[in-house]
């Protein structure tokens, strides 16, 4: 990760701006229902996750694919061309924009297919893996649980980044940015940080004497991620365009 | 610096300082070294004030130890209760009164020690949890009450006292709180009371060294089996017949009945006939019933059939008993309405005691008290009373340290008036109880007046006694046990006062100090703009003077009024007016206050870390698992640093910064895999300390670590020297000989210390111990004779490449010299940074002789890690914001728990005293524990400094008041986390886990605090003198 992001030299770019969902009837109510759909779902498949976290997250890992895919073809612009975005009449500089006047009716569901497709390998063979060994960095077990812990980076992964990519692709230096908490806010951006954000907050009840079973791992982590990252989409929309200060 | 990269304001200013200085420089012939009169004199003049300066801040610093000192012992005094334990035993020929008077001569244990036995054998039943109402028929007065599960289900015990009052009795046993078991076996055994420190000569073990009746049982050729809880052979290794003694776990709180069917499977068959032979103390320790309570509560079903299945036992064992011995049937505390226990509520320390004889031996003073008491509230007895009563009864000597008093019932006789018999054993009881207080009183001072007034009492009884012979009437040996009985209770109320109650005011003021000295601080470190070494006059003065009004205020009060404790009054004052001298100078100098609340991210994450640490600290789990917290934190602030290094604008920043981060992560996770549990982690965690989790030494191949470390680290560190052109002069010596050389002698140490511990070269074994004990001095020598005066001495870490042109790098500096050629300044950029930093790798040195192997390795994580966030610090552009003193103080307090330490006195390692020495010695012996104890804390202070010098301009301006000012938020860190640790454990003062949980890290966190202060004002403040000295030498001083 690190060598393709350093070796690109930051050169003055275009600032970028924050994605908008498609402004589409359909893409404009789906995408206030897709969280509601994934945390229902969430919930609703949450005791046998508990009760066996291995099978159970890994069935769930079907629908989540199945919603987030439908999700980013119905709401959000693909990558590749139709990633620049097309100018807008804003101002500059002005904080938050207004909702999606923008005629950006692009690509059919069969250009759309290869983002999707794109989106879902990299999520699943490339963020995943990823996520799981900065699980272990953050103290997951080091030698058991480790398709415990895949499937929890699965999760987060699908519900963070799938997204991302299909909106931003492979491009080294959106990702640079998107790393670096660079990139003004949207929907699609506030959703990862929130399930990153949830994740950590999840491993807080773990070491409690509580002895409830779903103290175990990593069910905690998950469903952190999954209230972290409906929470997340939901601020990530009413802030749009804002930028992450770090001073 | 000077490469057009964007500085900030200071450094601007600085940069073109050092531009005019470096101009000037040019037209002095060396180019480096001033030459005029002018200069040398300013010079002079400028390395004065720094003196000053420097003096001035170490002092302001003292003052802040010395108001949190103050804090801590008011804190303390009130709060960690501390009883001395004696080893004396009472002799069975050495009874405390004379008794040949009574026709008796002591000193035979066939007849009876100290007054004549009743018994030659005993059973002792305990029933762990066996409150008092559940051996009593549902009392009348709550009739409308239903029965609960735990009602009626254990006759046994209310119907024998009430139909044969002659041969049993039941009475309320009431518990000394903590009611954990542990604790109330000592108290049962013992007659003492639990403090929160016994004080004795085994601190660290669980065994009882104190008199008692099992040791007493032992002396006098007793044989005793013990079936059941294996606590009591923690408590009493060695005591217990190896052959028919049967242990059994007692953490499975899960297990109803393996403990209770081991018991009794065990224990009828030792009751036969032919078996009563092989012994003559049987302890019985039932598990089943404070099982039942913790896991289903007392109202529950299970609970009816365990108490049923007592029952049961209790009649069978009536039955089978022969007529010389005496069964003992106890609980040895309550539980709660959930079943839990540990605390001192009501339910929690009313047991219950139910004694029983073949032959008719026990009386009433009343016939009314045939029936035994309704509720607990009545004619009570304590647990201690159990000891000289089963001493007596058995004719063993009353151990040395009891307080409690023999049960009336068992020695008024059958018909209830044998006063002279319970007079006598009184007596007897009163006289030892005398013996021990007099000895008590020559270590720790008791409350002067009521010590008096209960040896009035003693001296009254003594002479009522004397004065009537043995002549007496029943009414006057029925006052004479009165008199005695008034004595024991006055010195009970007496010892309950100075070991078992909490001086609240004491620990409120304790924590009023500890908070207001932690707002002086807070403001002091992050809400002063400008160079906070200037302000060091004006906030010592008032300190100062505030310390001292409130002293003499103090003084002056507490001597005007008499009910005020003297030095209690003279601590808070002074520290309270201490505090306020200090707020009054931050109100003289208000116009460079600023927020202390953070403004940046990094600051926010520096507040969220200190608070959620210490805000978990309150709870137990998060107070055992504060080692995977400390990982967790320290990860998250690598990513955050990953994160903010890509953000950089400069190419070099994002990669050092990126490198050093992803590095950071990666080395507190691999030093992560280094764990010493704690009884509570367990079976979650696996010790890998190590070789075994059994074991206190280290595996085989864990002694290639030190080599290891002494052949990577000087390399590893020698890297970050060269990345600046800083590895120079000293620095080559001292990193690529001194250092490595003796890291090597301490890998040497530990295999020669397994050798020598494995016994692997047998015959040699003399000349081993002796060989690592020079070899480990040697390397302590190092440290402090070649190390020290290194950092001490050496020139600045730089070097001068004449030419004329020069390769660039940021770490040159380069000056032109006459017209064509120019003289390029290597290790320019740090060369504060570097030339402080030596210091961190000789207590490096130091320190890691005195780790285990594995120590050593993690330890050196640690350094390296140091140096990593050096090298983040300086690329994020955050020296002066509070978040590396503060990640400095999670990576000491994370390597604490790695170099297998844990916040439990049991995990201290005494050994590490024995490395350098054969002997110990004071004060070294403590300081070496401390050291390996505290190490890596130790460690990260010494470091602090290094955050705001690494990569500074040589020039740049208020870099003492950045030394400051980053110290002070290293030492709020740590202060913090004390003051919350104090808190809870003054808040949580009764809860269960007191002992075991909160007051080891209330300690550790005292400790902690106060070790860290002095090695970040004296090692490392004090170690900016140095090397600010020597960067003034050639630069001048800023």
């Amino acid at each position: 990760m690190a060598t393709t992001v350093l070796n690109s030299h930051p050169k003055p770019r275009a600032p970028a701006s924050p994605t908008d969902v498609l402004p589409t009837d359909t893409a404009q109510l789906y995408t206030h229902i897709h969280p509601i759909l994934v945390v229902s779902l969430y919930a609703l498949q949450f005791p046998s996750i508990v009760a066996d976290p291995v099978p159970a997250l890994a069935t769930a890992l079907v629908p989540l694919a199945i919603l987030q895919i439908v999700y980013v073809a119905i709401c959000l612009p693909p990558t590749g061309g139709t990633a620049t975005p097309v100018v807008d009449k804003k101002k500059p500089g002005s904080g938050v924009q207004e909702k999606g006047k923008k005629g950006r009716v692009k690509g059919t569901i069969i250009v759309r297919q290869i983002p999707v497709f794109l989106s879902l390998i990299i999520a699943s063979t490339i963020t995943a893996p990823l996520l799981a060994a900065i699980l272990i960095l953050f103290g997951a077990p080091l030698t058991t649980h480790h398709l415990h812990t895949l499937l929890a980076a699965a999760h987060i992964s699908f519900l963070s980044t799938l997204p991302l990519v299909y909106v931003h692709g492979v491009d080294g230096a959106a990702w640079r940015d998107i790393i670096a908490l660079l990139r003004p806010v949207d929907e699609v951006y506030g959703a990862m940080i929130g399930g990153v954000v949830g994740a950590w907050l999840g491993a807080v009840p773990i070491p409690l004497d509580w002895d409830r079973e779903w103290q175990k791992w990593p069910v905690t982590i998950v469903t952190g991620a999954y209230v972290g990252w409906a929470v997340g989409k939901m601020l990530g929309g009413l802030l749009k365009g804002r930028k992450i200060g770090f001073e | 610096m000077d490469n057009g990269e964007p500085a900030s304001y200071y450094e601007g200013i600085a940069a073109s300082f050092s531009k005019v200085k470096a101009e000037k420089k040019q037209q002095e012939p060396q180019g480096l070294k001033p030459t005029t009169n002018d200069a040398a004199a300013a010079k002079k003049q400028s390395e004065i004030h720094f003196k000053a300066a420097h003096g001035l801040l170490v002092t302001f610093l003292s003052l802040i130890l010395v108001l949190q000192l103050l804090g801590i012992y008011l804190f303390t005094s009130g709060f960690l209760l501390t009883r001395f334990t004696f080893d004396y035993k009472s002799e069975c020929a050495v009874p405390p009164v004379d008794t040949s008077a009574r026709a008796y001569t002591a000193g035979t244990s066939k007849r009876g020690c100290w007054h004549p036995k009743t018994f030659d054998k005993a059973i002792v039943i305990l029933i762990d949890a066996l409150r008092y109402d559940f051996t009593v028929p549902l009392s009348s007065e709550g009739a409308n009450e239903k029965p609960h599960y735990f009602h009626n289900a254990f006759p046994v015990l209310y119907e024998t006292a009430f139909e044969q009052p002659r041969n049993a009795f039941l009475l309320p046993f009431i518990a000394d709180a903590p009611t954990a078991t542990m604790q109330r076996l000592k108290g049962l055994t013992t007659g003492t009371l639990p403090a929160f420190v016994d004080a004795g000569s085994n601190f660290a073990g669980t065994a009882i060294e104190e008199d008692n009746l099992i040791s007493q049982l032992k002396n006098a050729s007793k044989r005793i089996v013990h079936l059941g809880d294996d606590t009591w052979h923690a408590l009493f290794p060695g005591h217990f017949d190896p052959e028919l003694t049967r242990p059994y776990d007692s953490f499975n709180v899960w297990d109803l009945h393996t403990v209770d069917n081991g018991v009794t499977d065990h224990i009828f068959p030792l009751m036969d006939a032919f078996n009563t032979s092989k012994w003559d103390m049987m302890i019985g320790h039932y598990l089943g019933v404070d099982h039942a309570g913790h896991r289903y509560g007392p109202d529950h079903p299970a609970m009816t059939a365990k108490l049923k299945q007592m029952d049961d036992v209790i009649r069978r064992m009536i039955e089978q008993l022969d007529d010389s011995t005496l069964l003992v049937v106890m609980g040895d505390h309550g539980m709660d309405a959930k079943g839990d226990h540990g605390g001192e509520s009501d339910d929690e320390i009313q047991a219950a005691l139910w004694m029983y004889s073949k032959q008719e031996r026990f009386g009433r003073s009343s016939p009314s008290f045939n029936m035994p008491p309704a509720t607990a509230k009545d004619r009570s007895v304590a647990q201690i009373d159990l000891v000289p009563t089963l001493s007596l009864l058995l004719g063993i000597p009353i151990p040395f340290n009891n307080l409690g008093k023999p049960i009336e019932e068992a020695f008024i006789g059958t018909q209830g008036v044998d006063y002279e018999n319970l007079a006598t054993v009184n007596r007897l009881t009163s006289a030892q109880i005398h013996r021990y207080q007099q000895e008590y009183a020559s270590v720790q001072s008791m409350d002067e007046a009521a010590r008096a007034a209960s040896l009035t009492s003693f001296k009254l009884a003594n002479e009522a006694w004397d004065s009537k012979g043995t002549k007496a009437k029943s009414e006057e040996y029925a006052q004479m046990y009165g008199m005695y009985q008034t004595y024991q209770q006055e010195t009970l109320d007496i010892c309950k006062a100075m070991w078992a109650s909490f001086d609240v005011p004491r620990m409120l003021h304790g924590v009023e100090i500890l908070a207001f000295s932690l707002i002086m601080l807070a403001v002091y470190a992050r809400g002063l703009k400008g160079d906070l070494s200037e302000l060091s006059p004006v906030l010592l003065s008032r300190g100062g003077v505030g310390t001292l009004f409130g002293a003499l205020l103090g003084f002056g009060v507490s001597s005007a009024v008499p009910d005020v404790a003297k030095e209690h009054a003279i601590i808070y004052a002074a520290a309270v007016f201490g505090n306020l001298g200090i707020a009054s100078a931050l109100w003289y100098v208000r116009r460079r206050l600023v927020s202390v609340f953070p403004n940046s991210i990094w600051g926010y994450l520096s507040v969220i870390f200190t608070l959620l640490l210490s805000v978990g600290f309150a709870a137990n789990s998060f107070t055992i698992w504060e080692d995977e917290i400390l990982l967790h934190f320290l990860s998250t602030f690598g990513f955050l640093a990953v994160l903010s290094s890509l953000r950089q604008p400069k190419t070099t920043d994002r990669v050092l910064g990126v490198y050093h981060s992803l590095l950071f992560i990666i080395l507190t996770r691999l030093a992560s895999l280094s764990r010493l549990c704690r009884e509570e982690q367990m079976p979650l965690c696996k010790s890998t300390y190590y070789a075994s989790a059994t074991s206190s030494t280290s595996a085989t191949w864990q002694l290639a670590i030190p080599f290891i470390v002494a052949l990577l680290l000087p390399t590893f560190i020698r890297g970050y020297y060269e990345g600046t052109l800083s590895y120079q002069n000293s620095a080559v010596v001292w990193l690529s000989f001194g250092l490595r050389f003796g890291l090597l002698l301490s890998a040497a140490y530990w295999a020669l210390d397994a050798a020598d511990d494995g016994d692997w070269y047998p015959g040699v074994g003399g000349m081993l111990k002796t060989s690592k004990t020079i070899i480990a001095q040697l390397t302590l020598a190092i440290a402090v004779s070649a190390g020290y005066p290194t950092f001490t001495w050496a020139k600045p870490l730089l070097n001068i490449e004449e030419g004329k042109s020069h390769t660039p790098h940021p770490s040159k500096q380069i000056v032109p010299s006459g017209n064509r050629s120019s003289i390029a300044i290597l290790g320019y950029s740090n060369v504060h940074g570097s030339r402080y930093a030596l210091l961190i790798t000789v207590w490096y040195l130091a320190a890691a002789l005195l780790q285990k192997p594995m120590g050593a390795g993690t330890l050196a994580l640690c350094c390296w890690q140091i140096f990593s966030l050096l090298e983040i610090i300086a690329t994020n552009h955050l020296s002066h914001s509070s978040i590396g003193p503060v990640v400095l103080g999670l990576l000491g307090s994370f390597h604490f728990f790695k170099t297998g330490h844990q916040a439990a006195l049991s995990s201290i390692q005494w050994e590490s005293a024995f490395i350098p020495l054969h002997t110990i010695r004071y004060p070294w012996s403590p300081l070496l524990i401390v050291m390996n104890t505290f190490g890596a804390q130790i460690l990260c202070a010494v470091a602090v400094p290094a955050l705001v010098l690494w990569k500074q301009p040589p020039r740049k301006a208020g870099l003492l008041g950045d030394v400051a000012r980053a110290t002070a938020t290293h030492v709020l860190f740590y202060a913090t986390v004390n003051l919350a640790t104090t808190m809870w454990a003054g808040h949580l003062r009764r809860h269960l886990m007191l002992y075991r949980i909160f007051s080891p890290r209330f300690m550790m966190g005292a400790l902690v605090l106060v070790i860290v202060d002095v090695v970040a004002i004296f090692v490392a403040v004090g170690g900016t003198r140095m090397s600010f000295l020597s960067v003034g030498e050639v630069f001048g001083v800023a």
